[in-house]
């Protein structure tokens, strides 16, 4: 096993993340548009069909898109867990989740049981085959680290999360939405939002910060503990639900460890050893303040709707700090798979995507963040700006990142001693 | 003290990754001279390290336990890639091209920092596994070797 964990040949080609990156700002596109389309009230109210749609159309369509396309070059690299047969896997998880999402999310904007049977069917496929392939793995490695640990428990919650859906697309499908419903539903999403998304966040911070920037490592307990804790909490917060009692303090203490977790992240960030700038902090550091500003406003504001939640927790934290690893990842694996092949002659790492674009897209984005936040204040006319600003900055991450993947393509094609020959 | 070859080698990284970072900040502040003493002294010790695994470590990791063509020849393999990105690093600095000179230095500090963390959290684990009985004598041995 460490021979295959050790062997880059055993991780997939470039192709396999790369398609994962590039078809999330698809979908992206597409909740955009679903604001021009549809009515403003319906995309707010979190329990609309509509707003189901949206939801879904982000943390399937984008949020389990990239952090699968992700996970498949971290996890050997990261944990030496290494994926047999990897494009036949690549193509599964990824054929199935687009499909199963376009499906899944046209059920509930035209009401159709028919898409909705198919699509969690093909959701399904995707994310078992994902999570079945990567608890395996994951729990057979004999060396265990902070992200490993983090990577388990995350495995964990995600076949939790599917579970769970399953079981709410099925009462959809019969018709009958139990007297329970609700509890699946915030269950679903306290798995899905807290133990898919922020525990994987999190392991991937504990070794991404120290490793890309240079900076200090995340205190031991926080590493070892926070992620085993929030797994508990979670579970707490689901008893909970059922037994009909005040969430409150499970919500104090949830929301303090988040904190806790960004004020380090912040703080080793700001503390980086590596002084040149780079853009990717500009996203990484949004994303870690959205999350305390999103924790707070958790905690703290009465919520009318979950509308602004939403934005700040889904956009500005988790959105954002996935698309500054995706420029981080794709500019890297570009140069390293070409370089691996004997290529001497290749753009730098900064050369493959143009810093000026990056920042553009970056500025647009968080237009498209704050018109959504005005939105709740001023009218819901900015929510169309909102979308308009978010559709351009996908289409732009869309150009961002197909620029690094044509001049890979290019080199690729290339024979490597043609640099040689010419000289 | 006895340290184990994993702390050992584990704090050569960091060494390493303390050197690289202030030969970046020279290069920053566009000082050139100091930034040719910081590369030099960056890429003897990363040398020095290679070194220390390629003669030493790695050959009594493989006698010990027959693995010829498993980790250790991966190592070796990423070892070249970094050596020839610190040779084109170096072409930078002689031509003062300080944005193609970041251009590769971002690339070698993600191999660098991916080389460390399959080095950390498997080999170097897998190495005191098997040469625990000898630790104290492969450090001293590594330590011995000259610098070139």
């Amino acid at each position: 096993m460490f021979n295959q964990g050790l062997s880059l040949n055993q991780a997939p080609p470039a192709s396999i993340p790369f398609r994962f990156f590039l078809t999330a700002p698809l979908f992206g596109i597409l909740i955009g548009l679903v604001f021009f389309f549809y009515p403003l009230e319906s995309i707010i109210d979190q329990y609309s069909p509509v707003a189901i749609a949206v939801v879904h159309l982000f943390t399937l369509g984008m949020l389990a898109m990239i952090i699968f396309g992700a996970m498949q070059q971290m996890m050997p690299v990261l944990a030496g867990a290494v994926i047999k047969q990897p494009v036949l896997f690549g193509n599964i998880v990824h054929i199935s989740l687009t499909l199963g999402t376009l499906l899944f999310s046209a059920s509930f904007l035209f009401s159709n049981k028919l898409l909705l049977t198919i699509g969690a069917i093909s959701l399904s496929i995707s994310f078992f085959v994902f999570f079945s392939n990567a608890i395996y793995l994951l729990f057979k490695v004999k060396y265990l680290t902070s992200t490993v640990n983090a990577m388990r428990i995350f495995s964990i919650c995600g076949i939790i999360t599917a579970i769970l859906g399953l079981y709410l697309a099925t009462d959809y499908i019969n018709g009958s939405l139990g007297t329970q419903h609700f509890n699946f539903v915030n269950s679903h999403a306290t798995f899905g939002l807290f133990g898919f998304g922020v525990i994987l966040i999190m392991g991937v911070a504990f070794q991404v910060i120290p490793m890309f920037y240079v900076a200090l490592d995340f205190p031991r307990y926080i590493q070892n503990k926070i992620p085993i804790l929030i797994l508990i909490f979670i579970l707490a917060l689901v008893g909970f639900f059922f037994l009909g009692l005040d969430i409150y303090v499970l919500k104090v203490i949830l929301s303090s460890m988040f904190i806790l977790f960004s004020v380090y992240g912040l703080n080793s960030l700001n503390n980086r050893r590596r002084p040149v700038f780079d853009v990717t902090l500009w996203f990484w550091k949004v994303s870690l303040y959205m999350f305390i500003i999103s924790m707070l406003n958790w905690l703290f504001i009465p919520q009318d709707s979950m509308f602004t939640l939403a934005i700040l927790f889904g956009l500005g934290f988790l959105y954002s700090l996935l698309q500054g690893m995706m420029y981080k990842i794709i500019p890297f694996l570009a140069w390293f798979h070409l370089s691996s092949k004997g290529h001497m002659t290749i753009p730098t790492m900064r050369e493959m995507i143009k810093e000026d674009f990056i920042k553009l897209q970056f500025f647009i984005f968080m237009a498209s963040i704050l018109f959504f936040l005005l939105a709740g204040f001023l009218s819901n006319i900015f929510l169309y700006l909102g979308a308009f600003m978010f559709i351009v900055s996908n289409v732009i991450l869309i150009i961002n990142c197909a620029n690094a993947l044509i001049k890979y393509n290019q080199i690729s094609k290339l024979n490597p001693m043609d640099s040689f020959l010419s000289k | 003290m006895t340290h184990s070859i994993s702390s050992f080698m584990t704090q050569d990284h960091r060494d390493c990754d303390e050197e690289f970072a202030q030969m970046e900040i020279s290069v920053s502040k566009d000082d050139w001279n100091e930034a040719q003493v910081k590369f030099d002294s960056f890429s003897q010790n990363l040398e020095h390290h290679f070194n220390m695994e390629e003669k030493i470590m790695f050959p009594k990791f493989e006698t010990k336990t027959g693995m010829l063509g498993g980790p250790t020849a991966m190592m070796r393999m990423e070892h070249e890639q970094m050596r020839t990105v610190v040779g084109q690093m170096k072409d930078d600095l002689n031509a003062k091209d300080k944005n193609h000179f970041f251009g590769l230095s971002e690339s070698l500090m993600m191999l660098m920092q991916q080389h460390n963390m399959k080095e950390e959290q498997m080999l170097y684990a897998m190495v005191d596994a098997h040469l625990s009985q000898e630790s104290q004598e492969v450090i001293n041995e590594m330590q011995g070797l000259v610098k070139a």
